[in-house]
């Protein structure tokens, strides 16, 4: 019989050490922008009533707006990163992973129900936008740098909601 | 007496030697190329194409073993005085359990790597063997369990890498070709594998080709192969009975829980064979449960597998085999995130799923049936032919619709393998094969790949140099044909104490059906084929070395360098809101593939230590900078130890695996490196077998897939009667 070396001894415990448990554990939910995130966060506030339709309301943000149906599509994040505002409260935080860079138009867009890219114009619904804190009547410049960007906060008010189309040029009819 | 027999070469000494030498035939008095070895000893001697063989020994009383595939082995005493040569010849008798562990143990034989029998040191590429003894005392239900702890080899939520080949897309696109006894096996529509067309029990080992290997096998050979070796067929009536039994832990904070009971999972099995000596058949089937450790996770698979072959003539050999799975699922997808479920305050609620895909099932089958026939027509001639059959179906039931996929891949192959020269063996074939589909979103579609293929191995003085080519025509719907070429160059080379190795070849992924023609909507966005798409190509590049290092350590070391272009990936196109599958990717991976086994302080205790670095780059295009390849852990270190006792037997294996540079969905998450430790113990007693596995003994909880839970600890109780 072999005597284990001081090195193997050594070894079988680092390797101990090593594999300690350090795995996933519960996160409280955020109410900031969390550490190391680039992109946008902030809180929306409900009004009005959840239409029984609502397939899902997302925040999503444009460097430009979209004057037409050909840049609707150009929002941020791509579409597999978008994630769900969760609907079972009044107030909720968002955080949404932006690459740096300013964007004209931070939105929350509703998503009946059926939607498919064909029927967009009738199954999307601008729900509420940031606002310019100077100028309400605006839609508020976000600035997103290597660090996010908090306090985007603004109203997603169901019962006034519009078609994309009111924002192109020429509007919808 | 033979343990005193044994003693004699370890006191020998290095000077005090003698020769042995002869020739290695069979019984018909033609020459096999066996291994010749000082059994206790390290010498060890190939007998060459005419069957001769020298081997420097130990002066004194050695004992000296012959064995070769589909023999045998032969063992004899021979007394060798100090500077005299001995004459011994060898004799084998053809046997049909030539893949039994007494032929396996002296000399690993692989048929994988050249599509013939060769020694595993004499491959130029690195191969990776799991025995049957790995997968029995691992106590797994599918074959991928004991597949994922191979040497550069990781599982991402069932899709397979070999050294970083593959990525993880979903299962579509596997650039790992499976092979069940060398009949290709990946599903005829999404290019995936099925790990559990065969059933775990009915697996006596599984080769592992690392590195592009299209030179013979073709599409789907870009990252690797992995050949999955049924048990042979003894003479007799044997019998085999499996149950299985475990449960699973629950989370391991009260907010992550999601039911109210323990989640279990069982099944049996039961395998039965009988054989003649010109006649022989073996049949399994079995049934397992599985609550799962998450939501939306039961399982329920049942499995029939059944095998034949008749020995018409001592050089004519007829197999038939057959298998089919079931599977009815509930179809756990990524957990849940605000907005997606009630987290209960929390960020993510890693066993819960979404509420709107709870009540989503899958029900699917797959099986295969193939047969071949093996001649041997003369000493420098043998060929093979074989065809095959496999399906695979699913149904997608979902809370808002449902889909569904059938395919059905024809395959048929008929290979030479010549020996015109005592020193050279050349490999020649042709390969077809018919992807039919019928799909609601898939289409109807056909998929065709005809090949030529060539590859020759000659011997000048110690060096074996193998060239080989293969020509692949692909045709889609009838038409549109493309020709790929994929050659292979490659050398080994000897050294005094191990064996170098050097290989550059090229590999290529066709398209799948589902790749081209996909029409679906994903969250609302149209995912619209692409027909156009080109194969996916690669060139590998590998150097390798194995030796013994003093007298209980053996290693293996590979540096490999892979560089692939029109990488099929998932592309957003924002302006038009739609899905595609494109031709996008140039990338890279290299590293350093090492691979330790060692009995380092007493012959009960046996370890292996396997460790990949890999370096893995996307190149830049005109869209996007270089940057990290996804789904690429750069570390991947597996370490085994096994201690045996008697009829008992310990063991663990870990598993680390480097947080992920980059992945590419849900990039801004939260990443992890994974360290899984598993622990097992068995006991053996005449017929009887008893298996405890305990995976995931630290219940560490990670995911390697963005919002998808790996594995908790499971542990399992498996008990097996042998007949």
């Amino acid at each position: 019989m072999r005597t284990p070396s001081r090195g193997a001894r050594a070894a079988v415990l680092g390797l101990a050490l090593f594999a300690c448990n350090d795995g996933l554990h519960p996160v409280p939910a955020p109410t900031t922008c969390p550490q190391s995130f680039t992109g946008i966060c902030g809180h929306v506030t409900f009004q009005g009533a959840v239409p029984d339709s609502t397939q899902a309301v997302y925040v999503v943000a444009y460097h430009t707006f979209p004057r037409s149906r050909d840049s609707l599509f150009t929002f941020q994040p791509s579409l597999i990163l978008l994630q769900k505002l969760p609907l079972d409260s009044t107030r909720a935080f968002y955080a949404v992973p932006l690459m740096s860079g300013r964007y004209e138009w931070v939105v929350a867009v509703w998503v009946k129900q059926g939607f498919t890219l064909a029927n967009a114009d009738s199954t999307l619904r601008e729900a509420g936008s940031y606002r310019n804190p100077a100028d309400t009547t605006l839609p508020g410049v976000v600035n997103v740098y290597t660090q996010g960007t908090d306090s985007i906060d603004f109203v997603v008010d169901f019962a006034h909601m519009h078609p994309p189309c009111r924002y192109y040029n020429p509007p919808c009819p | 007496m033979v343990a005193a027999l044994l003693g004699v070469p370890a006191v020998a000494g290095a000077q005090n030697t003698g020769l042995v030498y002869g020739t290695v035939r069979d019984t018909a008095g033609r020459p096999v190329p066996a291994q010749v070895l000082l059994v206790g000893g390290r010498a060890a001697a190939y007998a060459a194409a005419n069957g001769g063989y020298r081997l420097v020994v130990p002066a004194g009383d050695v004992l000296v073993r012959a064995a070769f595939i589909q023999y045998a082995p032969v063992q004899t005493i021979v007394h060798v005085a100090a500077g005299d040569s001995v004459s011994h010849d060898f004799v084998l008798t053809p046997s049909i359990g030539w893949l039994s562990q007494d032929v396996f143990e002296l000399g690993p034989v692989i048929t994988t790597a050249a599509k013939r029998s060769q020694l595993l040191d004499l491959a130029v590429t690195s191969i990776a063997l799991v025995t049957d003894s790995e997968i029995a005392r691992r106590a797994i239900n599918t074959i991928d369990e004991a597949v994922g702890k191979a040497p550069a080899v990781q599982f991402l939520n069932g899709q397979v890498n070999i050294r970083g080949s593959s990525g993880y897309v979903q299962g579509l696109g596997s650039r790992v070709l499976l092979l069940v006894d060398g009949v290709p096996m990946n599903q005829g529509d999404r290019g995936g594998i099925d790990w559990d067309v065969i059933p775990v029990d009915q697996v006596q080992r599984v080769e592992i080709v690392k590195g592009a290997g299209s030179v013979l096998y073709g599409s789907a050979a870009l990252g690797g192969v992995v050949n999955l070796i049924t048990r042979g067929l003894p003479t007799g009536f044997h019998a085999r009975l499996r149950t299985t039994a475990g449960f699973y832990a629950n989370p391991p904070n009260d907010v992550w829980r999601f039911r109210d009971f323990t989640g279990g999972e069982g099944g049996a099995d039961v395998a039965a064979s009988y054989g003649t000596a010109a006649l022989r058949g073996a049949f399994a089937a079995g049934a397992r449960h599985s609550d799962g450790y998450r939501q939306q996770d039961r399982d329920d698979h049942w499995q029939l597998a059944g095998k034949g072959e008749w020995l018409a003539a001592p050089n004519l050999r007829v197999r038939l085999s057959g298998a089919w799975a079931n599977d009815d699922n509930q179809t756990a997808l990524r957990w849940c995130v605000q907005g997606a479920c009630d987290t209960r305050g929390q960020s993510y609620q890693p066993f819960m799923t979404d509420t709107a895909d709870l009540g989503a099932r899958t029900t699917s089958g797959k099986g295969f049936i193939a047969g071949a026939v093996e001649r041997t027509v003369s000493d420098q001639l043998t060929w093979t032919g074989r065809a095959s059959w496999s399906r695979t179906h699913f149904q997608d039931l979902f809370p808002t619709g449902s889909d569904y996929a059938i395919a059905d891949l024809f395959g048929g192959e008929l290979r030479a393998v010549a020996t015109p020269t005592p020193d050279q063996v050349v490999t020649v074939g042709g390969e077809a094969a018919l992807s039919n589909v019928t799909s609601d979103f898939f289409g109807v579609h056909t998929q065709g790949e005809y090949a030529a293929y060539g590859e020759s191995e000659r011997r000048h003085g110690a060096l074996r140099f193998t060239v080989g080519a293969r020509a692949d025509f692909l045709t889609v719907d009838g038409g549109g044909m493309t020709a790929v070429v994929s050659p292979r160059a490659g050398v080994v080379i000897p050294s005094g104490v191990g064996t170098w190795r050097l290989s550059a070849g090229r590999g290529f992924r066709a398209p799948s059906i589902a790749e081209r023609f996909v029409t679906t909507v994903v969250d609302g966005f149209p995912v619209i084929p692409n027909p156009n798409l080109s194969p996916e190509v690669a060139w590998s590049f590998e150097v390798g070395h194995a030796r013994p290092i003093g007298q209980w350590l053996h290693a293996d070391a590979a540096l490999f360098w892979t560089e692939a272009q029109h990488l099929i990936e998932p592309n957003i196109d924002t302006v038009q809101g739609q899905i595609q599958f494109r031709n996008l990717q140039r990338a890279r991976w290299a590293g350093l593939d090492l691979a330790l086994r060692a009995r380092p302080f007493s012959d009960r205790l046996a370890t292996s230590a396997a460790y990949t670095f890999l370096y893995a780059r996307e190149l830049a295009t005109d869209s996007t900078p270089e940057r990290a390849l996804g789904f690429r852990p750069r570390h991947l270190l597996t370490l085994s130890v096994d201690y045996a006792l008697g009829p008992a037997a310990l063991g663990a294996d870990f598993r680390y695996s480097s947080r992920m540079d980059r992945v590419e969905i849900f990039e801004s998450e939260p990443r992890i490196a994974a360290k899984v430790l598993d622990l097992r113990a068995q006991y053996g007693r005449g017929p009887l077998a008893a298996h405890l596995l305990v995976a995931n003994a630290l219940n560490y909880i990670y995911s390697l897939v963005p919002r998808t839970l790996e594995p908790v600890r499971t542990v399992t109780l498996t008990l097996v009667y042998s007949y």
